[in-house]
């Protein structure tokens, strides 16, 4: 690892002008848990770390009934886990946290992080890409809103210039009548996600799908969407039928990178089984919800 | 019989609290003052020649101490076949060639690690790249590039084991069926969670003491004063605790050597310590092979002929790898008895990283192509797969001609328990699509007959020590390094002074007050160290009782015994004195010596292989995802004889740890190398399984026999339980889903496809 100079500005304004100074001479440290990673393995020599982690500005999770749910970018998974707001409002969230990596890199690692890093099998994107969750981008001279399905650029590359900061994750606030399901392929317990689906369903006062939304990881080098599943099940009443239909067009709208645990062939087809499996449960929990 | 007071009991590690408060000291917490750091400068070519090496750039950067190639050194080839030369292939830095990826060059010392990795950058290699070849098979072609020269070497063949008994072709011709598979088994690593690392120190009195995570500190002093040319008398080998070693630990490797030299060259203490990368590129791995089988039967399910043969891919030197294909032969014949068998194996250089032994020493291996056959058989003929186990299965007293007696036999017995356990009548062929039992089974040896070290002194020796308030001093060169072997020698001088555990210090992993021992391989300290203690308890309790007779003088002098503090009349046992009493009377009468007693192990007239054998019998359940072809692990139940048992806690950790290792190997691990590079060298992307994946519940079976060659009759508990995973879970998936995985990993992507292939094969 190179040597690096090592910045702790203490407020976010300070760290927007480091930022604005640096640019790309520098780059952010939160929680380390994949930087230090990449540094170590000699992908990137940054000249100036900026170490962010005590923002305590941007540790907090927020809700209201009008606005929905705020996470501040430097909160860190654990805290997401634990939420009793998270729990109450967003439950899919908290179950995804408690299944991601283990709880000493649950503890260090930040929601934001994982989301900055833009590892394309990350498990907080599905679940943000079911409930049409944005983001806020911040630079020395203001601040923009960008929706998660707009954040990933290329394989571990997003909208956020080398000047600029993630402050905040948005999810507005879930209808009713909604079950939302995330679940996720690995071999071994633990370890990041080979494919990961999430699935919402809002259903009508009939029972119909009114609302689908289908988020993907690991099956494209950025988080995506399968839109044209989505669009299958809306106005329709949904069934086991469907949902295979369904799975099968999203597996389709994926173009997934092989890799040395598994070809493109499979994720391809696991996704399409995930895809199928969380509907499912995605369904059950939005009938319960009706009910 | 059974009428111990700590020989068989669940007894707690004796380094358990401090290992679980983490107190213990691992070499890793070695630190000395003054001390430098050393870092090793690796090949980035699998196969090149070296033209030149300038290290001038390097020695100036301010705060390095040294720089180290390979004309710092004697010129030495070493490995452990110091007793078949012609084996010894490496060289502490690569001469003049370098064979495989991770390759050591040269090697710095300088006052941080920081600087140790700059100078690293200053020293300049100039390469002369050289055609490489990776796999065994291409190896063997004429024409291949030649990794290492010399008469020996043919077509990159190092080694070429034969053997042969009975008459193999004409038995062939007389079986009813024969049936010939085809396997691979690849590549795994030890993955030993403490990377290998050492701190070596030379003094001014010319000695030099290596603090060092080894399996084997004899072999480390002796091949370190023939590398270094000074005297084993004055090196003194230190092992603190060891994090792991699973067979990779069990060789004298060039970091060790580069932390001596740049010792004795600075004055200074130096330390290496390789990271993780370097433990995944640079270390041993279990060797992958090619494996035919041809198995001839009866139609009643009789094994009658088979012929094996391997190629095996053994990497750039020879490392361990003559033992792995020599024992893979081996036991491909256990657990079942098979008259007629010829073995013919070839251990072929390769550009990477040297294959070496690994927990089953070539066992794996063959267990799992052994298993998987039988399996096939039973299926062919419509037999139950435990059947057709035991009806083959060895028995006490067997003889593999030439090779190997069998003592002790409890397969049988494990055979049937582990159906018992698992109701495996009432499952077996009768779960739902998905699900799936199976079984695997093994025999292994308890400590090799070998010495290609050629130490002169006993395999193993213990010296102990009893002091008058009664405690004992028990000194050993063997080497704990996890599986809880200090804890049996302490449990076995306790049984025979009749003294409470707590009362027994164990000093080990320290050549200058420990015996020399042949450390911890082939699951021998059990049995060997095991031995030596018993004998040196006794020669104390011989003197005790002779102290005893002589304060009791009772009709039968020698008619005593030992046991919870006192020394008794065996016939009558209200008749007797305190311990203690006799001890310091024993004390007095000897003039003020201490107790002192000696013991020595080496296996006589035991064959070729092994004084004692252990057998198993495994079952597992499986659940098997039809969509994504992942396999969770339901239950395993593996029934284990390893004669009496010592440590019933140790035996079950043993069975437990091996089976996820075996797991492991089975379904995920695999060390994937592309043109001689490893592609996952690291804990993310190297599949280890953690603890959620462990089957949810384990049952641990201990058939006990007696082994008139093992300490109070027990046998090995420590690698023949990572034999029949593989296989097992290979069975248990086939009888779950169907389908047959001879290409290792089993990896879901294999089964799905095969699963594909089957339903395309049925709808025809
Ligand atoms: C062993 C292991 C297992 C893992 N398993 C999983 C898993 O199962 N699922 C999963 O999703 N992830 C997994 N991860 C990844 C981990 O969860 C995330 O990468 C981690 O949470 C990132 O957060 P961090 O705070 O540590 O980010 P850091 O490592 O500190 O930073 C990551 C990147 O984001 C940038 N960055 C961080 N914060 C900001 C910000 N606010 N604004 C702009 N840029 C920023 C940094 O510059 C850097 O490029 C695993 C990681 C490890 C080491």
């Amino acid at each position: 690892m190179r040597d690096f100079e090592y910045i702790a500005p203490k407020t976010v304004k300070e760290t927007l002008d480091v930022l604005d100074e640096y640019q790309e001479d520098c780059k952010i440290i939160a929680g380390g848990q994949s930087l230090l990673n990449i540094l170590k393995q000699g992908l990137m020599a940054p000249e100036y770390i900026i170490d962010i982690k005590n923002l305590e500005e941007l540790n907090y999770i927020k809700f209201d009934e009008k606005d929905g749910l705020k996470i501040g970018a430097t909160t860190t998974h654990r805290s997401v886990e634990f939420s009793d707001t998270i729990k109450e409002h967003y439950n899919v969230l908290s179950e995804m946290e408690r299944h991601l990596a283990t709880v000493q890199i649950r503890n260090w690692g930040t929601i934001g992080g994982n989301l900055c890093i833009a590892d394309p099998t990350g498990d907080v994107a599905p679940p943000l890409l079911a409930m049409d969750a944005t983001v806020i981008i911040a630079n020395k001279d203001g601040e923009r809103e960008v929706t998660v399905l707009d954040f990933g650029v290329d394989y571990y590359e997003t909208v956020v210039g080398p000047n600029e900061l993630l402050t905040e994750i948005r999810v507005p606030v879930i209808p009713s009548n909604t079950g939302i399901a995330y679940l996720k392929y690995r071999i071994v317990e633990g370890d990041a996600p080979i494919v990961g689906a999430a699935v919402a369903f809002t259903l009508n006062e009939k029972g119909a799908c009114k609302k689908a939304r289908i988020g993907m990881g690991g099956v494209a080098p950025i988080p995506i969407r399968a839109e044209k599943a989505e669009k299958m099940f809306e106005g329709e009443k949904i069934t086991d039928t469907l949902i295979e239909e369904a799975a099968k067009v999203a597996s389709e709208e994926t173009t997934p990178i092989p890799d040395i645990v598994a070809s493109a062939e499979y994720k391809k087809r696991v996704i399409g089984v995930y895809v199928k499996r969380a509907a499912k449960l995605a369904l059950t929990r939005a009938e319960k919800a009706a009910n | 019989m059974s009428n111990y007071s700590v020989i068989g009991k669940p007894i707690q590690r004796i380094d358990g609290y401090e290992k679980v408060t983490g107190a213990a000291k691992f070499t890793t917490d070695i630190r000395l003052s003054g001390m430098l750091w050393g870092k090793m400068l690796r090949s980035p070519h699998p196969h090149a020649k070296i033209l030149n090496i300038d290290t001038s750039k390097a020695k100036k950067l301010p705060g390095v101490k040294a720089v180290i190639t390979s004309a710092d050194t004697l010129h030495i080839k070493y490995s452990n076949w110091r007793r078949y030369p012609h084996l010894m292939d490496e060289t502490p830095l690569a001469e003049d060639k370098v064979r495989y990826i991770g390759e050591p060059v040269a090697a710095v010392a300088a006052i941080d690690e920081d600087i140790a990795e700059e100078a690293l950058g200053l020293i300049e290699v100039d390469y002369e790249v050289l055609p490489a070849v990776f796999d065994p098979l291409e190896a063997i072609k004429d024409g291949a590039p030649q990794i290492h020269e010399g008469p020996t070497v043919k077509n990159n063949i190092s080694e070429a084991r034969h053997f042969e008994f009975g008459d193999v072709d004409e038995a062939f011709k007389k079986c009813d069926r024969v049936r010939e598979d085809t396997f691979y088994l690849h590549p795994v690593s030890h993955a030993f969670l403490e990377p290998t690392n050492s701190v070596a120190s030379w003094d001014l009195n010319g000695r030099l003491t290596i603090w060092t995570s080894t399996q084997t500190p004899y072999f480390i002093q002796t091949l370190l004063a023939m590398v270094l040319g000074i005297k084993e008398g004055n090196i003194r080998v230190i092992k603190p605790h060891v994090g792991g070693g699973f067979g990779g630990k069990m060789e004298l490797f060039s970091d060790q050597y580069c932390a001596a030299r740049l010792s004795m060259l600075t004055g200074k203490p130096v330390k290496i310590e390789l990271d993780r990368e370097e433990v995944f590129i640079a270390t041993r791995r279990r060797h992958p092979m090619y494996y035919t089988l041809k198995t001839g039967y009866m139609k009643d399910g009789t094994l009658v002929a088979k012929e094996a043969k391997v190629y095996t891919d053994g990497g750039a030197y020879n490392a361990m790898g003559p033992t792995s294909l020599y024992l893979s032969g081996f036991f491909q014949i256990f657990p079942y008895t098979i008259p007629n068998y010829r073995y013919d194996g070839f251990h072929i250089y390769t550009n990477k990283n040297p294959s070496s032994a690994m927990r089953g020493f070539g066992g794996p291996q063959a267990e799992f192509t052994c298993d998987s056959q039988i399996d096939m058989i039973a299926d062919d003929l419509g037999m139950d797969p435990a059947e057709i186990r035991l009806k083959n299965g060895m028995k006490p007293g067997h003889v593999i001609p030439g090779l190997a007696k069998v003592g002790s036999c409890g397969f049988e017995e494990c055979v049937k328990k582990a159906m018992e356990s698992t109701k495996w009548k009432e499952k077996k062929g009768k779960l739902p699509m998905g699900r799936g039992i199976g079984m695997g089974c093994y025999g292994f040896m308890s400590g090799g007959v070998f010495n290609w070290i050629d130490s002169p002194y006993a395999y193993s020796a213990a010296y102990i020590r009893m002091n008058v308030d009664c405690t004992v001093d028990v000194y050993i060169g063997s080497a704990e390094i996890g599986q809880g072997s200090d804890t049996v020698a302490a449990q076995i001088a306790a049984e025979v002074l009749g003294v409470p555990m707590e009362d027994v210090k164990v000093i080990r992993g320290d050549t200058d007050s420990c015996p020399p021992d042949l450390g911890a391989w082939g699951s021998r300290q059990t049995l060997m160290t095991g031995n030596a203690v018993k004998m040196a308890a006794e020669e104390i309790k011989k003197q005790l009782i002779e102290v005893t007779a002589s304060l009791m003088v009772p009709n039968v002098v020698y008619d005593f015994d030992i046991k919870d503090g006192r020394v008794f009349i065996k016939d009558r046992p209200e008749r007797g004195i305190e311990l203690a009493e006799v001890v310091k009377t024993a004390v007095r009468a000897r003039e003020g010596q201490a107790l002192f007693g000696r013991g020595i192990y080496t296996p006589h007239g035991k064959g070729m292989v092994s004084p004692a054998y252990s057998f198993g019998a495994q079952v597992a359940e499986v659940e098997v995802d039809l969509e994504t072809g992942k396999v969770n692990m339901i239950q395993v139940t593996t029934a284990h004889d390893c004669g009496q048992v010592i440590n019933k806690l140790g035996v079950e950790g043993q069975l437990e740890g091996a089976f996820v290792m075996g797991q492991g190997y089975a379904l995920s691990e695999n060390l994937i190398t592309d043109e001689g590079k490893v592609l996952n060298p690291s804990l993310i992307d190297y599949k280890l399984m953690r603890a959620p994946d462990i089957p949810d519940n384990f049952t641990s079976l201990m058939v006990e026999t007696h082994e008139p060659e093992g300490p109070f009759g027990a046998k090995e508990a420590g690698e023949g339980l990572t034999n029949p995973n593989a296989g097992c879970i290979a069975n248990t998936i086939f009888d779950a889903v169907g389908v047959r995985i001879k290409d290792m990993p089993i990896t879901p992507e294999k089964i799905l496809k095969a699963l594909d292939e089957k339903k395309k094969k049925e709808g025809k």
